[in-house]
């Protein structure tokens, strides 16, 4: 008998070992993505450090090297150690730091201070701040700069068109108010502020009041109780936001743009025509800087396992007294700040469409209606010169439209292969969680969000746009891009619901003989449908109004966030308010619709 | 032997002589590729009969062009119109892309690389990165069209530059609504001025402006509008002038070189920059813009419509005032470019033709002011149709209704603009340019 066993060559051995690993679905799924995922991270890196060495014709290189093609150093060597070092990188870097932390600790402050009030408190009309609160994360990032704009310049300290402020009321808010690290701070700040609120709205919508109260009872004070307890068990999400906002920060192009700060990435685009080995340098370094967000984030997760309780469901959650007044006061506050970060923007826009010059409020103070128009919606011709740069009304503007579906086309492939690609590898690394494979799939995946997105998109440009391999300008490279940038939107979601899923409701299926497909279509995707469905929806949302990303992959009319940053920056402000007003309807139907067909929704019903 | 040996060398340089002038005509048939040897055959031909292949070439198909100008999504519907006068079933589907941020340079590399590209032609400025990025790595092909070179008494063959579309101004001009006054071309960097003008960085036309400043021609203008101030203005810019007269020397300069660099240095450590010239016109034309000025392109006065607080009235431009001294700003062309891998050769040489031959061709910049055709005969055709010197006059041809909108043209503004070279603008890119990078750009008060 144990002749027998014996006589088994090893080749079958390994074979049966091999047929065994692959008749278990995920281990397929993560083979297959382990395999994508390293190429897809690893060929743009390698693609852009092959161009920093690079000799680029007409530029530095070329003229410090005295060659017009071959390889180099001295790109190297001139941002590094040449007279332009300080403007060129130090100073940039710095300030990309700076806005990145201030960003982190204003979003946190003000999406978890929401948080709380709108979960673990009494306070009144939380249903409308939950939902509003979320508009800034839906607008692009840039539109609440050109608000900022349009509502503080002044011709008095800027040197530009009185914004409304001025132009009404005579004030003039100084020159940090209006241009630089600040404004920047606080516009991002606003607009990442919903990630930091939903995160951790979810921990302190399920956590455990006990804890409060028994430190209450023993009359511990109640500075303490948040420094010791409240905090600690929001630490993991305010830990996730902090690695989420970071990336984000450090990558936005538009913001520090329009506000005038100068940063890595604004720096990438302006060294871009002169000094592009350089400037692919500093797509490197943010690269570098995505890689750190990783480790730390590996770390993160590692120190999570100490606030496992936080995750159980508690029997009470018992809600904070405001007082009589002060439920009131507080919303009254919340409803006024979200005014302004939500609801002026939009109206601000729908304004802006009927102004007869670009930041022209004549209306706003004589009441004259000759001070209105029509002309940027319903121009029919562009023969006829009417102060619209050879540009139809919105109504009849193709470029526009195309662009609409290009970005229609653009998100919803993304979302959905973004999403069902990340639910399938949620699903396979919760089932092989211990694995060193899975882990290493898992981290390789999530790595392309966390670094910014504009070394991301300067990588793929450089990647895909060579003789052999050339896809740009076309919908595909967005799609790809845009795909592996989102896929840990919807990882993330369907591996922290798969975790909550217990082993034992697959392996009774799979005692019944019931197949992968059938197993995976009938029982763990319908129970946990709503956190799937935000792992779709979230890229598509994101994908929507992505500009960073895509601007260096396509021309401006071929997707909505190109040609409107192109009508922002060409001062038509009237086409790219109407442009944000239609963003923002389509998002807003298609999260009703969802939320209506399924359930799920952005904010995940955190306002209760 | 020794005769033998003789026999064999001449035989043999003889041979490689055959072969070197066979092989090098060879090498220059190999040169000419499918465009290049389109648009040799096209630069024979009259606009009628590229019109007629454009047709058979295009008809059905769409029609990518990239340029600097947002104008070529007017100029392409009245090409199509054109054609449809000689074949009125022909249709073309047009796109016009306008990069902004100096990305057409990329974008135009990265579609240069495909087999067949999308673009069919360009029409771009700054001849600096055009020689160096685009003609020398040959991405672009020069065509001339037959009846603009007879146009301007040359040929293809004889023609050394770029295909020019037009010469445009850009121009400093003050809002109006207070009493200040610029005078002199250093008013413009006076202490406490700021400028609005695009980012160097983001249009590099402006930095090609810059860089002319230091030519020998443009220096001395500078020097003698510094020579025109009065002893007390001079004093507040001669601090500045010493300072940089060291690195005038270091770069090369003449004499005059450090007035240039004083300037440069006062101008970009004072302009207030900007995303685009529409912005900063907006921000002209509104009369709380009192005494702020810039440095835009004149024809964005065009875009301007009168409500109570914004009127064309609200601006002057400074080089038409009484006793204005010194340079009134800059010009730049906007040149024309078949694609090495165009798709439509035959089309891109037609509407290339049609936009610098043809009244109508030229109409989406010739209807307004401050572009300048290079075609003179076109140029004369185009005033006699849109009447630009008189273009602010109210119905009566008596009344100024709008001053700021009587171009004087093209041979008024010459002398009085900072015209770009090309050569001159790469020689000092590197010299000149890294110096100004390493100035201070205003940020703010």
């Amino acid at each position: 008998m144990a002749q027998r066993q014996l006589s088994v060559s090893p080749m079958r051995l390994r074979w049966n070992k091999v047929k065994t690993f692959l008749s278990k679905p995920y281990n397929v799924i993560l083979l297959i993505m382990g395999i994508v995922v390293t190429i897809s991270t690893i060929a743009p890196f390698i693609a852009i450090v092959k161009d920093t060495f690079e000799i680029h014709p007409g530029t530095i290189d070329a003229f410090l090297s005295k060659k017009n093609s071959g390889y180099t150093l001295v790109n190297y060597i001139d941002l590094f150690t040449s007279r332009l070092a300080k403007t060129n990188l130090w100073i940039p870097l710095w300030n990309t730091l700076l806005l990145a932390f201030w960003t982190c600790v204003f979003a946190i402050i003000f999406g978890g201070t929401t948080a709380f009030l709108v979960t673990r408190t009494n306070m009144a009309w939380k249903k409308y701040i939950s939902g509003i609160f979320i508009f800034p994360y839906i607008m692009p990032q840039w539109t609440l700069a050109v608000v900022w704009q349009n509502l503080f310049n002044s011709n008095a300290v800027t040197g530009t068109s009185n914004g409304l402020l001025a132009a009404l009321f005579g004030i003039n808010m100084p020159i940090w108010w209006c241009k630089g690290l600040f404004p920047s701070v606080v516009v991002l700040g606003m607009h990442y502020a919903p990630f930091a609120y939903i995160l951790i709205g979810g921990i302190f919508k399920n956590m455990d009041a006990n804890l409060e109260e028994a430190a209450t009872i023993l009359d511990t004070p109640k500075w303490k109780t948040m420094f010791r307890i409240t905090l600690p068990m929001v630490k993991p999400a305010i830990l996730s936001t902090l690695l989420l906002v970071l990336g984000g920060a450090m990558g936005s192009y538009p913001v520090p743009h329009y506000l005038g700060l100068s940063t890595l990435s604004t720096k990438y685009i302006s060294l871009n025509s002169k000094y592009t080995g350089e400037a692919s340098i500093l797509a490197i370094i943010m690269m570098l800087f995505g890689v750190i967000i990783m480790i730390l984030n590996q770390f993160s997760l590692t120190s999570r396992k100490n606030y496992t309780t936080v995750t159980g469901k508690s029997g009470q959650t018992s809600k904070i007294n405001l007082g009589k007044a002060g439920r009131y006061v507080i919303a009254v506050i919340l409803v006024i700040l979200t005014f302004f970060t939500s609801i002026y923007p939009i109206i601000s826009f729908a304004f802006e469409t009927f102004l007869p010059n670009p930041g022209d409020y004549s209306f706003l103070y004589t009441g004259n209606t000759d001070n209105l128009t029509l002309k940027w919606w319903i121009t029919s011709e562009n023969q006829t010169e009417n102060g619209m740069y050879g540009q139809m009304g919105m109504l009849y503007n193709k470029t526009i439209w195309n662009a609409y579906k290009g970005t229609l086309l653009t998100a919803i492939a993304c979302s959905l292969i973004a999403g069902s690609v990340g639910t399938l590898l949620g699903y396979a690394v919760s089932k092989q969680r211990r694995s060193k494979w899975a882990n290493y799939v898992n981290s390789m995946a999530f790595l392309p969000y966390l670094m910014p997105s504009i070394a991301v998109g300067v990588a793929f440009f450089i990647l895909f746009s060579g003789e052999k391999l050339n896809l740009y300008n076309t919908y595909t490279l967005l799609i790809i891009v845009g795909t592996i940038k989102y896929i840990p939107f919807a990882s993330r979601n369907a591996l922290n619901s798969m975790l909550q899923l217990s082993g034992e409701i697959e392996e009774a299926a799979i005692i019944q003989d019931i197949p992968w497909t059938k197993r995976m279509t009938r029982i763990i995707i319908p129970i946990q449908k709503s956190s799937i469905i935000s792992g779709f929806l979230l890229p598509f949302m994101t994908c929507l109004r992505e500009l960073s990303l895509f601007m260096l992959l396509c021309t401006q009319g071929f997707i909505l966030s190109t040609t409107l940053d192109y009508f922002d920056e060409m001062g038509l402000y009237a086409f790219s308010s109407g442009i944000n007003l239609i963003l923002i309807i389509t998002i807003l139907v298609f999260n009703a619709l969802v939320n209506k067909l399924t359930g799920a929704s952005l904010d995940s019903g955190i306002g209760g | 032997m020794k005769k033998f040996t003789a026999m064999v060398m001449v035989a043999l340089i003889a041979t490689l002589m055959v072969f070197a002038q066979g092989g090098s005509e060879e090498v220059k048939e190999v040169e000419l590729s499918r465009v290049q040897a389109i648009i040799k055959e096209a630069e024979g031909m009259t606009l009628s009969e590229l019109a007629q292949k454009a047709i058979e070439e295009s008809n059905g198909k769409t029609f990518y062009g990239l340029g600097n100008s947002s104008r070529g999504k007017t100029a392409l519907p009245n090409f199509i119109a054109y054609l449809q006068t000689i074949d009125p079933s022909y249709t073309l589907t047009p796109e016009w892309s306008q990069p902004k941020n100096n990305s057409i340079f990329t974008m135009l590399a990265a579609d240069g690389v495909k087999a067949e590209g999308t673009y069919a032609m360009t029409l771009i400025q700054d001849g600096n990165q055009i020689e160096s990025k685009m003609v020398q790595t040959g991405l672009l092909d020069r065509f001339i069209p037959k009846e603009w070179a007879e146009a301007n008494g040359t040929t293809a063959e004889e023609y050394d530059g770029y295909l020019p579309l037009q010469t445009l101004n850009k121009v400093f001009m003050y809002n109006c609504t207070g009493s200040k006054s610029y005078d002199n071309f250093w008013d413009f960097v006076a202490p406490g001025e700021h400028g609005l003008f695009m980012d160097v960085d983001s249009e590099v036309v402006g930095k090609n402006f810059l860089y002319m400043l230091t030519s020998p021609q443009y220096a001395k203008e500078v020097k003698a509008a510094y020579d025109a101030l009065s002893a007390e203005e001079k004093a507040v810019f001669d601090p500045t002038i010493k300072a940089v007269s060291g690195d005038a020397e270091g770069l090369g300069l003449d004499e005059n070189g450090k007035y240039a660099l004083a300037w440069i240095k006062l101008w970009v450590e004072s302009y207030n920059a900007q995303t685009d010239d529409g912005p900063i016109c907006n921000t002209l034309v509104d009369k709380s813009a009192t005494d702020q000025f810039g440095l835009i392109v004149y024809s964005k006065l065009r875009s301007v419509q009168e409500s109570d607080s914004v009127s064309k009235n609200n601006i002057k431009v400074a080089a038409y005032e009484d006793g204005y001294t010194g340079l009134g700003g800059y010009g730049y062309c906007h040149y024309l470019f078949v694609t090495e891998n165009s798709p439509l050769p035959w089309t891109a040489c037609a509407f290339i033709a049609y936009m610098v031959e043809e009244v109508d061709g030229f109409s989406a910049w010739g209807k307004d002011i401050g572009g300048y055709s290079s075609n003179p005969v076109l140029a004369e055709k185009n005033e006699e149709k849109f009447n630009h010197k008189v273009g602010g006059m109210a119905e009566d041809g008596v009344t100024v209704k709008f001053a700021a909108l009587n171009d004087r043209g093209y041979e008024w503004w010459a002398p009085r603009l900072v015209l770009e070279d090309p050569e001159y603008c790469a020689s000092v890119s590197f010299t000149v340019g890294s110096w100004i990078d390493m100035l201070t750009k205003y940020s703010g008060k």
